[in-house]
Protein backbone atom coordinates (compact mmCIF):
# COMPACT_ATOMS: atom_id res chain seq x y z
CA UNK A 1 0.00 0.00 0.00
CA UNK A 2 1.39 3.53 -0.84
CA UNK A 3 1.95 5.43 1.82
CA UNK A 4 0.08 9.17 2.74
CA UNK A 5 2.43 11.36 3.13
CA UNK A 6 2.14 15.16 5.09
CA UNK A 7 5.52 17.42 5.62
CA UNK A 8 4.98 21.05 7.32
CA UNK A 9 7.54 22.84 9.68
CA UNK A 10 8.72 21.03 12.79
CA UNK A 11 7.21 23.18 15.18
CA UNK A 12 4.19 22.59 17.83
CA UNK A 13 2.18 24.66 15.53
CA UNK A 14 1.78 22.03 12.92
CA UNK A 15 0.61 19.85 15.92
CA UNK A 16 -3.02 20.02 15.10
CA UNK A 17 -2.52 19.36 11.47
CA UNK A 18 -0.42 16.29 12.06
CA UNK A 19 -2.31 15.01 14.46
CA UNK A 20 -5.54 15.07 11.75
CA UNK A 21 -3.83 13.80 9.37
CA UNK A 22 -2.50 10.63 10.89
CA UNK A 23 -6.09 9.84 12.24
CA UNK A 24 -7.34 9.90 9.29
CA UNK A 25 -5.09 6.52 8.58
CA UNK A 26 -6.04 5.68 12.37
CA UNK A 27 -9.99 5.62 11.32
CA UNK A 28 -9.12 3.96 8.17
CA UNK A 29 -6.86 1.26 9.75
CA UNK A 30 -9.90 0.39 12.17
CA UNK A 31 -8.03 1.63 15.20
CA UNK A 32 -10.63 1.62 17.71
CA UNK A 33 -11.26 5.31 19.15
CA UNK A 34 -10.38 5.23 22.52
CA UNK A 35 -6.54 4.79 21.37
CA UNK A 36 -6.68 7.93 19.25
CA UNK A 37 -5.16 10.33 21.99
CA UNK A 38 -2.38 7.69 22.76
CA UNK A 39 -1.64 8.29 18.92
CA UNK A 40 -1.62 12.09 19.29
CA UNK A 41 0.98 11.61 22.25
CA UNK A 42 3.30 9.76 20.45
CA UNK A 43 3.27 12.32 17.74
CA UNK A 44 3.80 15.34 19.98
CA UNK A 45 6.46 13.37 21.71
CA UNK A 46 8.40 12.64 19.06
CA UNK A 47 7.63 16.17 17.00
CA UNK A 48 8.37 18.08 19.49
CA UNK A 49 12.20 16.12 20.32
CA UNK A 50 12.33 16.76 16.40
CA UNK A 51 11.88 20.56 16.46
CA UNK A 52 14.19 20.87 19.89
CA UNK A 53 17.07 18.98 19.31
CA UNK A 54 17.11 17.57 15.45
CA UNK A 55 16.27 21.42 14.33
CA UNK A 56 17.25 24.15 16.75
CA UNK A 57 18.02 26.72 16.63
CA UNK A 58 17.56 27.10 13.15
CA UNK A 59 13.95 24.94 11.68
CA UNK A 60 13.30 22.66 8.90
CA UNK A 61 10.30 20.39 7.90
CA UNK A 62 9.32 17.27 9.08
CA UNK A 63 7.34 14.87 7.09
CA UNK A 64 5.24 12.04 8.45
CA UNK A 65 3.94 9.07 6.67
CA UNK A 66 1.60 6.24 7.52
CA UNK A 67 0.55 3.22 5.47
CA UNK A 68 -1.73 0.19 7.33
CA UNK A 69 0.09 -2.63 8.92
CA UNK A 70 -2.09 -5.57 9.26
CA UNK A 71 -5.72 -5.00 10.46
CA UNK A 72 -6.30 -2.52 12.95
CA UNK A 73 -2.53 -1.45 12.65
CA UNK A 74 -0.65 1.60 11.36
CA UNK A 75 2.94 1.68 10.87
CA UNK A 76 4.14 5.57 11.03
CA UNK A 77 7.44 6.80 10.06
CA UNK A 78 8.79 10.70 11.23
CA UNK A 79 11.80 11.41 8.74
CA UNK A 80 13.36 15.32 9.48
CA UNK A 81 16.39 16.59 7.76
CA UNK A 82 18.10 17.67 11.08
CA UNK A 83 21.40 17.14 12.71
CA UNK A 84 21.79 13.51 13.47
CA UNK A 85 19.24 12.67 16.65
CA UNK A 86 18.45 9.37 17.82
CA UNK A 87 16.08 10.17 20.51
CA UNK A 88 15.54 5.93 21.39
CA UNK A 89 18.99 6.51 22.50
CA UNK A 90 18.44 8.71 25.12
CA UNK A 91 18.74 6.90 28.72
CA UNK A 92 15.82 5.28 30.56
CA UNK A 93 14.42 7.99 33.16
CA UNK A 94 15.07 6.89 36.75
CA UNK A 95 11.13 6.44 37.70
CA UNK A 96 11.93 5.13 41.47
CA UNK A 97 12.81 8.54 42.92
CA UNK A 98 11.17 10.08 45.19
CA UNK A 99 9.44 14.23 44.81
CA UNK A 100 12.01 16.17 45.65
CA UNK A 101 14.76 14.54 43.16
CA UNK A 102 12.60 12.65 40.69
CA UNK A 103 14.30 14.71 37.50
CA UNK A 104 11.99 16.81 35.30
CA UNK A 105 12.15 15.62 31.83
CA UNK A 106 12.90 12.33 30.05
CA UNK A 107 9.24 11.63 29.86
CA UNK A 108 8.60 11.97 26.75
CA UNK A 109 10.80 9.01 24.70
CA UNK A 110 9.36 6.67 27.49
CA UNK A 111 5.93 7.48 27.15
CA UNK A 112 6.54 6.61 23.23
CA UNK A 113 8.44 3.69 23.96
CA UNK A 114 5.58 2.59 26.35
CA UNK A 115 2.74 3.24 23.81
CA UNK A 116 4.18 1.44 20.43
CA UNK A 117 5.54 -1.55 19.01
CA UNK A 118 9.00 -1.72 17.49
CA UNK A 119 10.15 1.41 17.33
CA UNK A 120 13.06 2.17 15.27
CA UNK A 121 15.40 4.61 13.97
CA UNK A 122 17.60 4.89 10.77
CA UNK A 123 19.61 7.67 9.37
CA UNK A 124 19.41 7.82 5.74
CA UNK A 125 21.57 10.09 3.57
CA UNK A 126 20.73 13.51 5.48
CA UNK A 127 17.63 12.25 7.11
CA UNK A 128 16.50 10.96 10.84
CA UNK A 129 13.56 8.67 10.06
CA UNK A 130 11.74 6.98 13.00
CA UNK A 131 9.31 4.41 12.83
CA UNK A 132 6.90 2.42 14.80
CA UNK A 133 3.52 0.44 14.86
CA UNK A 134 0.88 1.69 16.42
CA UNK A 135 -0.87 0.65 18.57
CA UNK A 136 1.42 -1.94 20.67
CA UNK A 137 0.25 -5.46 20.02
CA UNK A 138 -1.75 -6.65 22.77
CA UNK A 139 0.21 -8.62 25.81
CA UNK A 140 3.24 -7.22 24.89
CA UNK A 141 4.42 -4.87 27.71
CA UNK A 142 6.81 -2.15 25.72
CA UNK A 143 8.78 -0.94 28.33
CA UNK B 1 -7.36 24.17 27.97
CA UNK B 2 -9.07 25.66 30.25
CA UNK B 3 -7.74 26.83 33.73
CA UNK B 4 -10.75 28.41 36.17
CA UNK B 5 -9.32 29.13 39.68
CA UNK B 6 -11.38 29.09 42.66
CA UNK B 7 -10.23 30.34 46.59
CA UNK B 8 -10.93 28.48 49.25
CA UNK B 9 -10.04 28.81 52.62
CA UNK B 10 -6.96 26.64 52.92
CA UNK B 11 -6.08 26.47 49.41
CA UNK B 12 -7.01 27.10 45.78
CA UNK B 13 -8.98 24.30 43.62
CA UNK B 14 -7.75 24.86 39.88
CA UNK B 15 -10.55 22.97 37.56
CA UNK B 16 -8.12 22.00 34.05
CA UNK B 17 -10.37 20.74 31.31
CA UNK B 18 -9.15 20.03 27.51
CA UNK B 19 -6.00 19.27 26.09
CA UNK B 20 -2.55 20.23 27.73
CA UNK B 21 -0.16 19.69 25.55
CA UNK B 22 3.21 21.19 24.29
CA UNK B 23 1.90 24.22 23.72
CA UNK B 24 0.02 24.92 26.24
CA UNK B 25 1.15 23.49 29.82
CA UNK B 26 3.25 26.63 30.46
CA UNK B 27 -0.33 28.51 31.39
CA UNK B 28 -1.15 25.86 34.15
CA UNK B 29 2.68 26.45 35.79
CA UNK B 30 2.19 30.25 35.56
CA UNK B 31 -1.33 29.99 36.94
CA UNK B 32 -0.35 27.63 40.22
CA UNK B 33 3.04 30.44 40.25
CA UNK B 34 0.98 33.23 40.72
CA UNK B 35 -1.11 31.98 42.95
CA UNK B 36 2.39 30.70 45.07
CA UNK B 37 3.49 33.61 44.97
CA UNK B 38 0.61 35.00 46.85
CA UNK B 39 1.18 32.73 49.27
CA UNK B 40 -0.31 30.02 48.38
CA UNK B 41 0.08 26.61 50.08
CA UNK B 42 -1.95 23.94 48.35
CA UNK B 43 -3.03 23.97 45.29
CA UNK B 44 -5.95 21.13 44.13
CA UNK B 45 -5.98 20.44 40.45
CA UNK B 46 -9.50 19.33 39.70
CA UNK B 47 -8.59 17.03 36.25
CA UNK B 48 -12.09 15.68 35.90
CA UNK B 49 -12.27 17.44 32.63
CA UNK B 50 -8.60 17.09 31.45
CA UNK B 51 -8.77 15.14 28.35
CA UNK B 52 -5.26 14.77 27.46
CA UNK B 53 -1.61 15.50 28.77
CA UNK B 54 1.59 15.08 27.57
CA UNK B 55 5.40 15.21 28.70
CA UNK B 56 5.74 18.77 28.84
CA UNK B 57 2.01 18.86 30.99
CA UNK B 58 3.88 16.25 33.39
CA UNK B 59 6.64 18.22 34.04
CA UNK B 60 4.58 21.00 35.18
CA UNK B 61 2.97 19.34 37.63
CA UNK B 62 5.95 17.89 38.55
CA UNK B 63 7.81 21.27 38.87
CA UNK B 64 4.14 22.55 40.80
CA UNK B 65 4.85 19.93 43.43
CA UNK B 66 8.47 20.01 44.10
CA UNK B 67 8.19 24.42 44.66
CA UNK B 68 5.04 23.24 46.82
CA UNK B 69 7.02 20.53 48.66
CA UNK B 70 9.88 23.50 49.15
CA UNK B 71 7.40 25.64 51.47
CA UNK B 72 5.81 22.44 52.82
CA UNK B 73 2.93 22.59 50.43
CA UNK B 74 1.35 20.09 48.18
CA UNK B 75 -0.14 19.88 44.60
CA UNK B 76 -3.11 17.53 44.75
CA UNK B 77 -4.75 15.72 41.95
CA UNK B 78 -8.39 14.90 41.84
CA UNK B 79 -10.61 13.37 39.44
CA UNK B 80 -7.57 11.73 37.00
CA UNK B 81 -9.05 8.97 34.70
CA UNK B 82 -8.24 8.36 30.73
CA UNK B 83 -5.31 8.83 29.22
CA UNK B 84 -4.05 11.45 31.80
CA UNK B 85 -3.91 8.57 34.90
CA UNK B 86 -2.58 5.84 32.66
CA UNK B 87 0.33 8.46 31.92
CA UNK B 88 0.51 9.55 35.29
CA UNK B 89 0.77 5.72 36.22
CA UNK B 90 3.11 4.42 33.47
CA UNK B 91 5.32 7.30 34.79
CA UNK B 92 5.28 6.55 38.41
CA UNK B 93 4.54 9.85 39.14
CA UNK B 94 1.16 9.19 40.68
CA UNK B 95 2.78 8.15 43.68
CA UNK B 96 4.55 11.53 44.04
CA UNK B 97 1.46 13.17 44.39
CA UNK B 98 -1.79 13.20 46.60
CA UNK B 99 -4.63 11.58 44.26
CA UNK B 100 -8.16 11.62 45.27
CA UNK B 101 -11.45 11.17 43.71
CA UNK B 102 -13.45 14.08 44.36
CA UNK B 103 -12.42 17.79 45.22
CA UNK B 104 -14.46 16.95 48.80
CA UNK B 105 -12.26 14.56 49.21
CA UNK B 106 -8.70 16.37 48.83
CA UNK B 107 -10.50 19.41 50.57
CA UNK B 108 -11.11 17.31 53.57
CA UNK B 109 -7.78 16.61 53.97
CA UNK B 110 -6.17 20.06 54.43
Amino acid sequence: MEPSRLTLPASAVSMPAFTRFVRQGAIAAGIAEDEFEKLDLVLEEILINVARYAYTPQTGAVEVAYAQAGPHKLRVEIADFGRVFNPLEADPPDLSRGLVDRPIGGLGVFLVRSLVDSIDYRREENRNILSFTFPMAAGSSGV
Amino acid sequence: MNIEPTQLEKAVLLKVTGRMDAENAHEFEEACERWITHGTKHVIADLDGLQYVSSMGLRCFLSVAQKLQSTSGSLILCGLHGLPRQVFEMTRLIGLFPVFETTLQAIATL
